[in-house]
């Protein structure tokens, strides 16, 4: 759903998430760019932009079918999102990316890499980084060893050499790009959302698909626009957070609009929960900064058995900075880790006096008929029929 | 027909159906719970009681209430289509069904869905003050990554000295070890005499022994290495003599790439073995690459625990690295054991394997083995029952002209 506001901006973001390949990658391509794909949010962007790479996510936007995924991916028992990003992968979406680095939150993940190495769509740079399932000083140092033998590979591999200041350099571009996605976050916070949750999408999803500093640009002039909005007075509804794995596509959160439900804000992989805190950026150990960071202080994956509390506290933080009246737990079918965080959670919004429903579903947006019917129901039961 | 191999088998069954869900009935000491494995030697040497919640869900699936079991764990919500074990594991826990333990110590280990109930034991409300510990076991296998577990390893002993205010005997952990070795070299022993043709003893009781050795009351106590010892003096014997499984015309010899599961070793595989002569040479739990632990010094003890972790136990060796591993194990089983076929149960709720099959279908068929994968439930028998998976792996035999 669109807002009605008319910004340049916005449709530039609204066509940079809606298709893989797009004008600023294609430029960024022509003036002889290097671009780096990657999995997880836990794959630290900073590393990229510092040597002069641009990264873009993952993702499967557009995505049909999982086909020819499904020849390497038992299709009833893994998530569809990995299957339908890596038959993106396949089918030559990605073919311009330089190199791609797999962040190995869970076990489907994971087996991109090996997946795609034995595949006709292999490429010469593929690497794979773990995040850690624990968090603790012991768990921040091995991730910052792993992130250095990255760091030198991309150095070996593009020859290229990334010193410690272009790392300071990066962390700083990207916590202003983070601080400004949170000031645009944050005007959701009022009565009548100046922006809809789909806007909100696709302006995260933009920042994945073009060059850093454009796209921080860009934010800045979308955020001074959106300042001076005066948004008419609209009907009551009811304000609403989604949370759980990645979801980078509109179509559940235009349900939920379109049922009478404002997505206020979210919890999830493409979304809210990169917008965590910030790096340190004058620490004489960058890439220990960017460790602790996802580590110590930004562990927000029901993968790290450390997670839950820190997951349940922002969820409750943020259910009362955005007068959250209900959550939305979605998950892909196969998602364990986000079934057991889901799980806990509703039995703690229970106590709190929460409600929440919770969704398993495909990628595809064909899977969303029985999901529209729920969310109506959801959204009439929190608001007493009053919508 | 009781024989020696027999009479092994019920005795490492009942200590293994001995187990109970409630182990603190059974403990004197303090209790530690897991999601999974842990390093067993650790809490048998510091002499406290450790149960793997994962293992209690999983024997739950074998019992004849299995069905409503499994049921009870689909209502709690946990999630549609994670794996039954954990599901049953999960009805437990949230049944009230487990007693509150001294301690929990979770980790990744082996697969998400172990990880899942880590995050449902760390969570559970009522346990809210027990104390926990967590460790990450990497996904990699080299010097580094020993060190990094060994070390989060020794840091669970610190804990468990914290929380029980009692001191690690590691004079005692050394005995444990050097009891360990012994029967992990017996494990080794039993592996190598299994590979003769024909196949001189039930397979299986590669599986039971070490699950005898790893889970149950009796592991790593001189009873088990007692046991061992008498299976592989008896298998020696039978080696000599020729002689193959009692009652079996071995005919078709094969790997079944996964767990047995709680279902499958006592009818699948065991009517294929007397009705067709196909035997089951080896599984995901039975494989043998244990070396010694180094005694040499505390830091080499724990580094070589790190190791035992995450590259000689069989589940974590399959399960947390890469598909590279994995085939190269299958490729080295085939050859070893003079296997015919691979069978790739894929259990639905092991991501891992699920990933890999179009790698692991590559490869047989590179090196002109032929594989069969089903697509099962090894610990609920109603997603495909034992008659289909039967006639699945008869007719597969047949067109691949093994019988």
């Amino acid at each position: 759903m669109r807002s009605g506001l008319k910004s340049d901006i916005f449709e530039k973001f609204a066509a940079l998430a809606g298709s893989i390949s797009n004008s600023e990658l294609e430029g960024w391509k022509q003036q002889g760019g290097k671009v780096i794909g990657y999995t997880c949010s836990f794959v630290p962007e900073e590393l990229f932009v510092a040597a002069g790479l641009m990264p873009f996510r993952i993702r499967a936007t557009g995505s049909l079918s999982a086909g020819r995924a499904d020849d390497y991916f038992e299709a009833a028992n893994i998530c569809s999102l990995v299957r339908h990003c890596f038959n993106k992968i396949l089918t030559g979406e990605y073919e311009f990316i330089d190199g791609c680095v797999i962040g190995g939150g869970c076990d489907a993940n994971r087996h991109i890499l090996d997946n795609w190495e034995k595949s006709e769509a292999r490429i010469p740079f593929l690497h794979r980084i773990f995040f850690p399932h624990s968090s603790g000083i012991l768990m921040a140092q091995n991730f910052r060893n792993q992130l250095e033998n990255l760091k030198q590979l991309l150095e070996e591999h593009f020859g290229l050499k990334i010193t410690d200041d272009k790392l300071r350099d990066a962390i700083v571009l990207c916590n202003e790009i983070r601080d400004l996605q949170k000031a645009i976050y944050a005007l959701r916070k009022v009565d009548n959302p100046p922006i809809t949750a789909s806007e909100t999408i696709a302006l995260v999803v933009a920042g994945y698909s073009m060059p850093k500093e454009a796209y921080k640009a860009d934010l800045t002039q979308l955020l001074e626009e959106l300042r001076c909005v005066t948004v008419p007075e609209n009907k009551k509804t009811v304000r609403l957070m989604v949370v759980g794995p990645g979801h980078d596509e509109p179509t559940l959160c235009d349900i939920i609009e379109t049922m009478g439900g404002t997505v206020v804000t979210d919890l999830t992989c493409y979304g809210g929960k990169t917008l965590f805190g910030s790096v340190r950026e004058a620490d004489p150990d960058p890439l220990q900064a960017l460790a602790d960071y996802q580590v110590i202080d930004r562990p927000l994956c029901p993968k790290n058995l450390d997670a839950h509390p820190i997951i349940n506290r922002e969820v409750m933080d943020k259910i009362k900075e955005y007068r959250v009246d209900g959550i939305i737990g979605q998950s892909y079918l196969c998602c364990e880790t986000w079934g057991g965080e889901l799980f806990l959670l509703q039995k703690e919004l229970k106590e709190a006096g929460i409600p929440m429903l919770r969704i398993e579903r495909e990628y595809t947006s064909d899977s969303l008929g029985q999901v529209q019917t729920r969310v109506q129901a959801f959204i009439e039961t929190i608001s007493g029929g009053l919508l | 027909m009781i024989n020696i191999f027999s009479q092994l088998m019920m005795e490492a069954n009942k200590s293994l159906y001995g187990l109970t869900i409630d182990p603190q009935n059974a403990s004197k000491g303090p209790v530690v719970l897991g999601n999974g494995d842990f390093f067993i030697e650790i809490p048998v040497a510091f002499g406290c009681a450790f149960s793997d919640l994962t293992l209690t869900g999983a024997n739950g699936t074998a019992l004849p209430t299995a069905a409503e079991l499994i049921d009870k764990g689909i209502e709690t919500g946990v999630g549609s289509r994670m794996c039954n074990a954990i599901k049953v594991a999960s009805y437990y826990l949230e049944a009230g069904l487990i007693s509150k333990p001294d301690m929990i110590i979770t980790s990744n280990s082996c697969c998400d869905s172990m990880t899942t109930l880590g995050i449902l034991m760390n969570g559970y409300k009522p346990w809210a003050d027990v104390p926990k510990f967590t460790m990450d076991a990497p996904h990699s296998f080299d010097e580094e990554s020993y060190l990094y577990f060994g070390h989060q390893l020794r840091n669970a002993v610190t804990f468990m000295e914290t929380v029980t205010g009692r001191k690690m005997g590691w004079d005692r952990l050394r005995e444990v070890c050097v009891e360990s070795n012994k029967q992990r070299q017996l494990l080794l022993e039993f592996q190598e005499l299994k590979k003769a043709v024909p196949c001189p003893t039930e397979p299986d009781l590669a599986r039971q022994g070490t699950e005898y050795t790893t889970w149950t009351s009796d592991r790593v106590t001189p009873t088990v290495t007692a046991w061992l010892e008498q299976l592989v003096t008896a298998t020696e014997q039978r080696v000599k003599e020729g002689k193959g499984i009692d009652g079996v015309n071995e005919k078709v010899r094969f790997l079944w790439q996964d767990l047995a599961g709680s279902w499958a070793s006592g009818t699948v595989l065991a009517r294929l073995q007397k009705e067709l002569g196909a035997v089951c040479l080896m599984d995901y739990v039975s494989y043998a690459t244990w070396t010694p632990i180094d005694l040499s010094s505390e830091e080499t003890m724990f580094t070589s625990f790190g190791k035992r972790f995450l590259l000689e136990d069989a589940m974590n060796r399959q399960a947390l690295h890469t598909a590279d591993l994995f085939c190269n194990d299958i490729l080295q089983i085939v050859k070893e054991f003079k296997c015919d076929a691979v069978i790739m149960p894929a259990h639905i709720g092991h991501r891992d394997t699920n990933s890999r099959m179009k790698i692991v279908r590559d490869l047989c068929r590179e090196h002109g083995i032929p594989c069969l994968v089903l697509g099962m439930d090894i610990w609920d028998k109603r997603y495909m029952t034992p008659e289909v998976v039967f006639d699945r792996m008869k007719t597969f035999f047949e067109v691949s002209g093994l019988i």
